[in-house]
């Protein structure tokens, strides 16, 4: 792999700086004249550890957890490593010292000073010193022989000395430098340094060409020199394994060199061309940190990758050799011996982690090994780091590194024997919109109402709130005396928190500033052993979550309530009117992914539960950053990739994400900070922090407003724009729903808005659709839309002569209608209902009710059935007969079920009445009579339509499924694959009616043989019963229709079967001009034919559709479907 | 034209507040304005941004080019050139001088930045006096002043015409005077 520059980044203020990785390689250290040594986890640490030093920090050295500083006050510092708690000084100066050096072991450190002098002191015992002079200028730097036998000065003076340590002389001087009188002044800070290991160079930077002088003959061996350096020397520093030089020079310029072949192998030129002034390697080996005058901190990845591969075996054999004496003697050994048992354990656990944990426990062999891991983390982060230094890819550590919340570093939980996933550590609880706890002037809230900051410094331990709108309150100077943490603020209340300090137990603090009587305040102390770590407020309550696993709900006015547990440690918790979310670890997440469940509850009047602890979805290898609800109350939360989520409550509860805010920042690690989310209008309030996650409290930050966008595909096409703006709008607008369910007032107008907003962008599509002659499209469009927008659907689509989707729209319009109307007499369903009870023993008209039984769960049947439908409605077209089928469809389509499976003959005689029929017919006797009663029922013009009072709002249903005119095979083939899909209970009606009829119908059956299964055209019955209505009605004025045909069959039954034979007759010979007269008419009467035949009707049939109000929807229809034919 | 006249025009301009009141969007003759939303940044122009600030109701937000760096660019190239530089506003000086007034509690570095602007304005009118001394000496007809504000023109733009007239008519006096010198006598 290629050497890799990263980009700079800021480190420190202006002046000179160090450098070293600490002796893990797990981070970076960087000194700088700010006075601070900082500790990044790695070179995107957004929030590096600082350790104050003093005023300026000289440099640094660190080694075995003690970290060795020269700072501005003259003397030597000794801080522990990584808290940075100061440990003593190790040894003072007249003036202050230059450079510190650690030996190889870690025991002693030389320091060169600008009094002129050189000390080296014992790490563990300071008063044993030797102070080395000669010098006769401030001392440059200092390095130990790694044998420890000599020590190599450089001076201002211009001379190198080489000092024998043990008899405190010098060995040997040489005058390679320019003179000058002060470090300021010099040229070269001269970094020189010994090879590791053995010693054998010492390496000192002389103008553009680092020297190279043998050890013990202290002769010059070579030069190692280059082109692309055009200016002197600062730094050098060996690779670990000694076999590279890496150099910096004044000018920005970093080489590296082999020494074996002294071959030039990398260069690599400072992006700004500032000094390098701190060069490091990693441990490993294949990194260089370095620093520039300027306090920048820059990485250099994969230094000499390709020839490291041969030097590996020798660089890493060394190093754990180094290692070596950090660990205690015993349990190294047993390291070493699980490294090589493991291997034949590990590939069966591999895959699971418990099952290597059990496998460990299990093996009664190696307690101790099991011991030793368990009580000497460091241990194992050290060798797992040696391992993957042996491993010769390292891909995806750097990855891990990144990604990781700023929690204990991954390698902390790598296990040397285990290369399976890698359990995450659980991300700590937090407050949504805070800073840091850290920062001695931070945010502790910052949300839609105000901003709560805190002032944590030498001067001031303060808490400032502050109200965005000042209307609610006016700002407020608190003391944080009892050192709160956590916060909450709402329209109403102030809520803070502490944790539980040696002597204090942790409190919960409430400022209710609203309240009307005189004690704004409350406390409440937490049980001893249980810490607040999460606290919200809601309306007229507070609640907090607890290391106890519990979240506590108080009111507003301080009155406990509710105690609940909650299922794992809780992440955060946020509140909104009567909502109370919380988040929690629901188990451990690994590599990288945290797993956290989330639980959403309402305490108002109703309690209940709506999210039951179900797991938060999050973006790969990402915590949590922000939770908490819009400004309209949905809950919503943003995770460290910067992906904003929104409850959809629209779609069972699930989670949509609504914006990348990573699309809206510019450089890779700007980050926005959210402060708040709004629905209407859609907002997402955030502040962009430039290079940080989070922003700082002065300047005052501004708030931006981002928009939302739901990942659509194609959003570049109209297409995709569109989509993406509809169920953006259907989204942001569930919380109308939710809020109106839940009893709050909502806006209407806002609905309403938002109502026309989506059907505009649906009629936009649809127009869309229709111009890119997506027709199928247009009606699944379609579909969406309510009845205002499908009409004009309907008009559009008819006016850009697209006929057969006009046709298509008006009768989804219809049936939309209908089931609006449906939805509006539920009380009808339900009478319905318990007649079809009834229906299975008695009745002289089943099919009415039966029927109605079926329709309404055709009507379930919906859309699959209503494509059936329009496949049928083709045929329609063609069909002479077709016409009156509209009355009924799903009759019809019981009838060619179940005749479907019969024969084609049977069919077929539907489409003609033949009077030679008879025997054929009578083998189904059943199915006819069925489509004779249906005939009665359901007079298709001239009958005053009998049964409409039952069927007149289903008339326009959605199955409108002919018979079928001509009885080809691949028609039945059709029918019987749609067969299965009918429910069973639509057959068990089908048999009901066969068992009624049967018994009602027997004297029918001759007459109606005659007419064969013919629907349409009238039968003699009929015609017989048109000229007698009159005479029935004047007998029985309050009849409803009915009861009317029912006294009309027993009246027809009277009758000689010759009065039958001459209605039969008529009746056949007015078919026949009928049917020519309805050719011509043909289609469009079939569509109309109900709305024409309405108003007659209705002056007809006044008391029964009196309870009825079906007209006003019929009217519609009729417009539509007289609006969509009027060009054809 | 009055500099108030100036300065009124320069009240035209949008500055950016944010405010800590609510109110729905107010319907002004110039435009709408608003909706005000506590803690959101909105755009007002700049006669409302000083009453909403006079009265304690808004955050004010510096300009974007009133930042101490930018101004220091500002000011090295208007002093490097010969010639005026584009101003980062029409109305610079206007706004520098009402917003430190009214708002300096907002604005960091408030002292400095007056002083930056001070410095860019009197580099410029020392130009501005500069290229009129040449102009007059020189007896020009006409000159091309590029990037000038409506301030600074109206700084020396009433004094220069009226200065130029009275040259004039001393000038065509002058011929007259000469062939009766003897009347001095």
């Amino acid at each position: 792999m290629p050497l890799s520059q990263k980009p700079m980044r800021y480190g420190h203020t202006e002046g000179h700086t160090d450098v070293c990785f600490n002796d893990a390689g797990s981070c970076i250290v960087t000194c700088g004249s700010d006075g601070d040594v900082r500790i990044w986890e790695s070179l995107d640490d957004d929030d590096p550890k600082s350790i104050n030093v003093g005023e300026k920090a000289y440099s640094f050295a660190l080694k075995n957890g003690k970290l060795i500083t020269a700072a501005s006050n003259n003397a030597v510092q000794i801080h522990t490593f990584p808290d940075g708690v100061p440990d003593g000084i190790l040894t003072r100066f007249t003036m202050n010292a230059n450079h510190v050096a650690f030996n190889a072991d870690g025991s002693k450190v030389a320091a060169g000073s600008s009094d002129f002098l050189v000390k080296i002191v014992e790490v563990a015992d300071s008063s044993q010193q030797k102070t080395f002079r000669g010098h006769d200028a401030p001392v440059l730097s200092v390095s130990f022989d790694p044998q420890d036998a000599f020590l190599a000065s450089a001076s201002c003076d211009g001379s190198v000395r080489v000092w024998k340590i043990a008899e405190q002389i010098c060995e040997k001087s040489w005058p390679l430098l320019q003179k000058c009188n002060d470090v300021v002044d010099a040229k070269s800070i001269c970094r020189l340094a010994w090879q590791p290991k053995k010693g054998k160079f010492l390496a000192i930077p002389v103008e553009k060409v680092v020297k190279l002088y043998r050890r013990d003959t202290w002769e010059q061996q070579f030069d190692l020199s280059d082109n692309f350096i055009s200016q002197p020397l600062n730094v050098v520093a060996w690779s670990p394994c000694g076999q590279f030089v890496a150099a910096g020079s004044v000018g920005g310029c970093i080489v590296v060199w082999n020494v074996d072949t002294q071959e030039c192998l990398e260069r690599v030129k400072h992006e700004k061309g500032y000094t390098i002034c701190g060069l490091a390697w990693h441990p490993e080996g294949s990194q260089v940190a370095y620093t520039d005058t300027e306090g920048n901190l820059g990485l250099l990845e994969n230094v000499c990758g390709a020839d490291r591969k041969q030097s590996n075996t020798k660089a890493s054999a060394p190093a754990s050799k180094d290692y070596d004496d950090l660990f205690d003697e015993d349990d190294n050994e047993d390291f070493l011996n699980r490294d090589f048992i493991e291997p034949q354990s590990s590939p069966k656990a591999v895959t699971n982690y418990e099952d290597e944990d059990d496998d460990l426990t299990v093996a009664s062999g190696r307690p101790r090994n099991r011991g030793a891991i368990i009580e000497d983390d460091e241990n194992s982060i050290d060798l797992g780091l040696l391992k993957a230094s042996s491993a010769p890819d390292k891909q995806g550590e750097e990855e891990d590194q990144e990604s990781l919340p700023p929690v204990p570093p991954q390698s902390s939980t790598q296990r040397p024997f285990y290369d399976g996933p890698v359990p995450t550590p659980r991300q700590k609880p937090f407050q949504s919109g805070s800073t840091p706890v850290h920062l001695t002037h931070r945010f502790m809230v910052w949300n839609s109402i105000g901003i709560i900051r805190c002032y944590n410094d030498e001067q001031d331990n303060a808490i400032e709130v502050e109200f965005h709108d000042t209307a609610i309150h006016h700002a407020m100077h608190l003391p944080n005396s009892l050192n709160h943490t956590m916060a909450d603020l709402s329209s109403e209340a102030i809520l803070l928190a502490c944790e539980s300090t040696e002597e204090l137990v942790s409190k919960l603090h409430c400022i209710h500033f609203n309240s009307w009587d005189s004690n704004k305040e409350w406390t409440v102390d937490m049980p001893p052993d249980e810490d607040i770590e999460a606290i919200c407020l809601g309306q007229g309550w507070a609640a907090c979550a607890t290391s106890a696993l519990l979240v506590r709900v108080f009111t507003v006015g301080g009155v406990q309530k509710e105690v609940f547990s909650l299922p794992g440690p809780v992440v955060s918790v946020a509140g909104h009117g009567e909502q109370l979310l919380v988040v929690f670890h629901r188990g451990t997440g690994f590599d990288g992914d945290q797993c956290l469940g989330i639980q959403l509850v309402e305490l108002g009047k109703k309690k209940r539960q709506i999210l039951h602890g179900d797991p938060l979805p999050l973006s790969w290898k990402s915590y949590l950053t922000w939770v908490g609800f819009s400004a309209e109350g949905t809950p919503s939360y943003v995770d460290s990739k910067g992906v904003v989520r929104m409850l959809n409550r629209g779609l069972g509860n699930t989670w949509t994400p609504v914006c990348d805010t990573r699309e809206h920042s510019k450089g890779k690690s700007d980050h926005c900070w959210i402060v708040g989310i709004h629905e209407s209008p859609q907002q997402l309030r955030c502040i962009p922090c430039k290079g940080a996650k989070f922003p700082p409290t002065l300047p005052r930050p501004a708030v931006a407003v981002l928009p939302f966008k739901l990942p659509f595909c194609q959003t570049a096409t109209d297409k995709g724009q569109m989509e993406e703006q509809f169920w953006r709008s259907v989204l942001f607008h569930n919380y109308l729903e939710y809020l109106s369910q839940n009893g709050y007032e909502c806006d209407e107008s806002a609905k309403s808005r938002a109502s026309q907003e989506q059907q505009n962008l649906l009629m936009k599509m649809f127009a869309l659709s229709c111009t890119l002659e997506r027709e199928f499209r247009c009606m699944e469009l379609a579909e969406l839309m309510t009845q205002n927008a499908m009409s004009l659907a309907v008009k559009y689509a008819s006016r850009s002569r697209k006929l057969n989707l006009a046709q298509r729209l008006s009768e989804l319009a219809a049936e939309k209608s209908a089931e609006l109307a449906a939805v509006e007499e539920p009380g009808e369903e339900e009478e319905e209902d318990f007649r079809s009870h009834l229906n299975a023993g008695y009745s002289n008209t089943p099919t009415e009710w039966s029927q109605s039984k079926v329709r309404s769960l055709q009507r379930q049947q919906s859309t699959e059935a209503s494509s059936e439908a329009e496949e049928g409605e083709e045929e329609e077209d063609v069909s002479e007969e077709a016409k009156p089928m509209t009355h009924d469809p799903p009759q019809c389509r019981n009838a060619t079920l179940s005749k479907s499976a019969k024969a084609v003959i049977v069919s077929n005689s539907q489409g003609r009445v033949n009077p030679f029929k008879v025997s054929s017919s009578q083998k189904d006797p059943v199915a006819h009579s069925t489509s004779i009663l249906d005939n009665m029922t359901r007079l298709p013009k001239k009958n005053p339509a009998p049964t409409r009072r039952t069927t007149a709002s289903k008339e326009k249903g959605p199955v409108i499924k002919p018979l079928v005119p001509k009885p080809k095979s691949k028609q039945a083939a059709a029918a019987a694959f749609f067969q299965p899909r009918t429910p069973s209970s639509e057959k068990k009606t089908t048999t009901d009616e066969k068992g009624a009829k049967t018994e009602a119908a027997p004297p029918e059956t001759q007459a109606s043989t005659e007419n064969g299964e013919d629907k349409r055209p009238k039968t003699g019955f009929q015609m017989w019963l048109e000229e007698n209505r009159s005479l029935i009605l004047a007998d029985n004025a309050d009849f409803e229709e009915t009861e009317i045909i029912r006294e009309g069959m027993a009246r027809f039954r009277v009758l000689s079967p010759e009065e039958r034979m001459t209605w039969t007759e008529r009746a056949k010979g007015r078919e026949a001009g009928d049917s020519g007269e309805r050719k011509k008419r043909k289609h469009p009467e079939s569509v109309n034919g109900d709305g024409q035949e309405s108003p007659e009707q209705k002056s007809e049939e006044n008391n029964s559709s009196a309870k009825k109000p079906k007209p006003a929807d019929q009217m519609g229809i009729q417009k539509l479907s007289a609006f969509a034919f009027k060009q054809s | 034209m009055d500099p108030a006249e100036v300065e009124f025009l320069a009240e035209q301009e949008l500055v950016t507040v944010i405010p800590n009141f609510s109110l729905d969007r107010i319907y002004l003759i110039g435009g709408d304005l608003g909706p005000f939303n506590p803690g959101l940044p909105v755009q007002v122009p700049l006669w409302l941004a000083i009453n909403l600030k006079q009265r304690q109701k808004c955050r004010l937000i510096a300009p974007e080019w009133m930042d101490v760096e930018k101004l220091e660019q500002i000011r090295d190239q208007e002093r490097k050139e010969d010639t005026f530089t584009p101003m980062p506003s029409p109305y610079y000086m206007e706004l520098t001088k009402l917003l430190l007034n009214y708002a300096v509690d907002n604005i960091p570095k408030a002292d400095e930045i007056r002083t930056l602007v001070k410095d860019t304005w009197d580099t410029r009118i020392a130009k501005l006096r500069l290229s009129a001394d040449s102009f007059v000496r020189q007896q020009e007809a006409h000159a091309r002043l590029d990037n000038l504000t409506l301030m600074e023109i109206n700084t020396t733009g009433a004094f220069l015409t009226q200065a130029l007239d009275h040259m004039y008519k001393l000038r065509t006096n002058l011929q007259p005077g000469e062939s009766a010198q003897s009347q001095d006598f």
